[in-house]
């Protein structure tokens, strides 16, 4: 993957770089919004790695123009504590976060995430999600988790199946909501009663999840684990 | 006057009258007994007894009426010629000019009498009135609540209202419960605007305290209470303010001191382990990082190895503890509710146990949850430090061995959420003193803790009107239990809830 660095923090872009490009992505980099601009423009980015703090414009302002100059997806780079940013920054467009500071295996199993929604592109129509502990058919609606069959309601698939087109990214509490009601300003009670009985059907201790992980403040994630 | 006032009046004029016309009456027929049993000293005697009495009761004014009554019907039909006006001896006139000039006497001098008891009922009134503010104003403690019982006094003898405004670096402010209003020298000497009434007249008075002027007071009062010298005595009353504003600004200044030696203290404290906490993982790293470098050749791999792990458990240290100290900048500026929202409790306790087991991977935890689920009114990334604070640091004082034991129930409207350890329990004089910022207690295991993580979570979790408690030892003399209490939103008060 092209991959855009946009960061006006050279250490850190100094320290990503030999890291990116040993996994095989061709890595560019820009230290404000109106050098990532440019660069997105002149096309063939894959992947933008976003700091929301830029010296010239807040990073939030730039997501809706790197969207329309290009099919990018968008990973935020931000601080932990700025939860509403990040809100913000998903609702705007961008397809996931990652809490500074981070690991690289972090960073790494966000960037596969991208990979692998790229690569079922385009993503929408893929027909089937295959993972260690489940797998779901969208046409059949048929729901295998370790091997056993899994009976769902229509609201239940629904949110599990945007969860799996977005598997290992955080999925916005607004987007799962206009997944299951069509409404992005549904009652998130209803959200919350039926992720816990999606949770009752998936996992091992419902309690403390595995596969359908709360992310506090933003919304939920399903835990990936690879086919190897 | 109110007519209530009138009717009395009215009453108390009456009531005298109607006295004063019974001693007249009864001197009178006393009189025409002397007169009759031909005592004629007597009936003067009793007839002048009369008038004394009620010039005294009444005043001048009824006394020279008596006197006068008393003349006529003395002259007309008691002395002789009876029936009949006229004075024909020495003898006849003496009575009258006696008897008003008794009358007048007496009268001026139970005028005199009357006066000054009056003035004294109404200088008894005055202090009476100042003596109750004085000890109204004991209360004050802040230069914004004088106005305000100086107020809650009145209207009082003819003193509708007043305004305090006090004076700093030249200008004028009024001082409120919101702050200071900065205030226009010229409409503070301005006439009241027309809320009181038209009829309303105000004077100014300095307020003096014990080594400067403060301000100013306007005494607001109808005009007509100023004529009459009903006023209360307006200089004490200012008097009596500056005191007390001068007192109260003694006692904030002493409060802003206070303050500001407790903010001193906490940038002491803050800089102390700044310089700690920060230096060690620093040295630590860079130790490590830099005998990479230099012996890279004589390290084994397994050395190496451990060099590196080193390193990432500083930075994590590090990052935690600038976490920390973002945190508690988060408490001290007042965490507002704009962030809060429905929270289900059981959903942050697995994400918390899920990160827990990951870091300290040997620990056994054991749920005991009684809920299905705990909706609560918060911030779900500050709850979720809260509770893995105090989670870790149970972790971190428990017997390896042993398990964690967590405990989630509803009590009294309540989410209680349990977590006990079996560790070594912490001493009485620790108790008090653990959700102190930078606090590490004596016996504390480890030493790696910034002393922030208790604070922490006990102001969060105060943020969502819930509140840690703590109790040690649990068992056989060993053991802690901390526990979290937030209130439980019922169906019907969940913000978002629908019928």
């Amino acid at each position: 993957m092209k991959v855009l660095i946009v960061d006006d923090e050279e250490v850190i872009v100094e320290s990503l770089m030999p890291v990116l490009t040993g996994q095989g992505h061709d890595v560019i980099s820009a230290g404000n919004a109106a050098r990532a601009l440019e660069a997105v423009a002149r096309g063939g980015i894959d992947l933008v790695l976003l700091d929301l703090g830029l010296p010239d414009i807040d990073g939030i302002e730039i997501i809706a123009k790197i969207k329309e100059l290009s099919d990018a997806a968008i990973v935020i780079l931000s601080a932990r504590h700025l939860e509403a940013d990040k809100v913000r920054a998903l609702d705007e467009g961008s397809d996931d976060y990652v809490n500074k500071p981070f690991g690289i295996g972090e960073l790494l199993a966000r960037i596969r995430a991208v990979e692998r929604r790229r690569a079922a592109r385009t993503g929408e129509l893929a027909s089937t999600f295959e993972s260690r502990e489940l797998s779901v058919n969208f046409a059949t609606r048929e729901v295998v988790r370790l091997g056993e069959k899994v009976r769902l309601s229509p609201k239940e698939f629904a949110l599990l199946e945007t969860l799996c087109r977005h598997a290992g990214q955080v999925v916005t509490q607004r987007r799962l909501m206009v997944a299951g009601w069509n409404d992005p300003q549904a009652d998130n009670q209803y959200l919350r009663s039926y992720m816990s009985l999606l949770r009752q059907k998936l996992e091992y201790d419902p309690s403390e999840p595995e596969l359908v992980l709360t992310e506090p403040g933003v919304g939920y994630r399903l835990s990936v684990t690879p086919l190897d | 006057m109110k007519p209530n006032d009138a009717f009395e009046f009215a009453r108390t004029i009456l009531q005298g009258a109607f006295g004063n016309l019974l001693i007249f009456c009864a001197a009178t027929g006393a009189v025409y007994l002397a007169q009759n049993a031909d005592r004629p000293i007597t009936a003067v005697l009793v007839y002048l007894t009369g008038v004394v009495l009620i010039g005294a009761r009444s005043g001048l004014l009824s006394g020279l009426l008596a006197a006068l009554g008393a003349s006529l019907i003395y002259n007309f039909f008691l002395s002789e010629p009876a029936f009949r006006f006229g004075a024909a001896s020495a003898d006849e006139v003496v009575p009258l000019i006696a008897f008003n000039v008794s009358a007048i006497v007496s009268g001026a001098a139970a005028g005199r009498l009357k006066d000054s008891v009056r003035k004294a009922t109404v200088a008894e009134a005055k202090n009476a009135f100042l003596l109750r503010m004085s000890d109204g104003l004991q209360k004050a403690l802040k230069p914004s609540d004088v106005a305000r019982i100086a107020s809650a006094f009145l209207p009082v003898q003819g003193l509708a209202g007043l305004e305090i405004y006090l004076t700093r670096d030249g200008a004028l402010y009024s001082p409120r419960e919101d702050g200071e209003i900065a205030v226009d020298g010229m409409s503070a000497l301005m006439p009241p605007d027309g809320s009181h009434g038209s009829t309303m007249s105000f004077k100014v008075h300095a307020l003096q305290g014990t080594d400067c002027e403060l301000g100013l007071v306007k005494f607001l009062f109808h005009e007509r209470s100023r004529s009459r010298g009903e006023l209360p005595d307006l200089k004490a009353i200012a008097n009596l303010l500056g005191l007390t504003l001068d007192r109260c600004m003694l006692l904030e200044k002493l409060a802003e001191g206070r303050a500001a030696q407790r903010s001193e203290e906490l940038k002491s404290a803050i800089l102390s382990s700044v310089s700690h906490d920060l230096r060690t993982p620093l040295t630590a790293i860079e130790a490590a990082a830099s005998s990479l470098r230099s012996f890279d050749a004589s390290l084994s791999a397994n050395q190496k190895l451990r060099m590196l792990r080193t390193i990432e458990e500083q930075c994590e240290q590090l990052n935690r503890y600038t976490a920390n100290l973002l945190d508690m900048g988060k408490i001290q500026a007042g965490i507002s509710s704009t962030g809060f929202e429905t929270v289900d409790l059981l959903d942050i306790l697995g994400v918390v146990v899920a990160s827990i087991r990951r870091k300290h991977s040997g620990q056994v935890i054991n749920k005991e949850y009684d809920l299905a689920n705990a909706l609560v009114f918060a911030n779900a990334v500050m709850l979720e430090q809260a509770i893995f604070n105090i989670m870790e640091n149970a972790v971190l004082h428990n017997d390896r061995s042993a398990p964690l034991q967590l405990r989630l129930y509803a009590e009294s409207g309540e989410a209680v959420l349990e977590i006990t350890d079996d560790g070594p329990g912490i001493r009485p004089a620790d108790q008090s003193r653990i959700f102190e910022r930078f606090y590490k207690s004596s016996g504390s295991a480890r030493s790696e803790g910034s002393g922030l993580g208790l604070y922490i979570a006990q102001g969060f979790v105060s943020a969502f009107d819930g509140r840690v408690e703590l109790f040690s030892p649990v068992l056989g003399g060993r053991g802690t239990t901390m526990t979290v209490r937030l209130p439980l939103l019922t169906e019907e008060s969940q913000p978002g809830a629908r019928a």
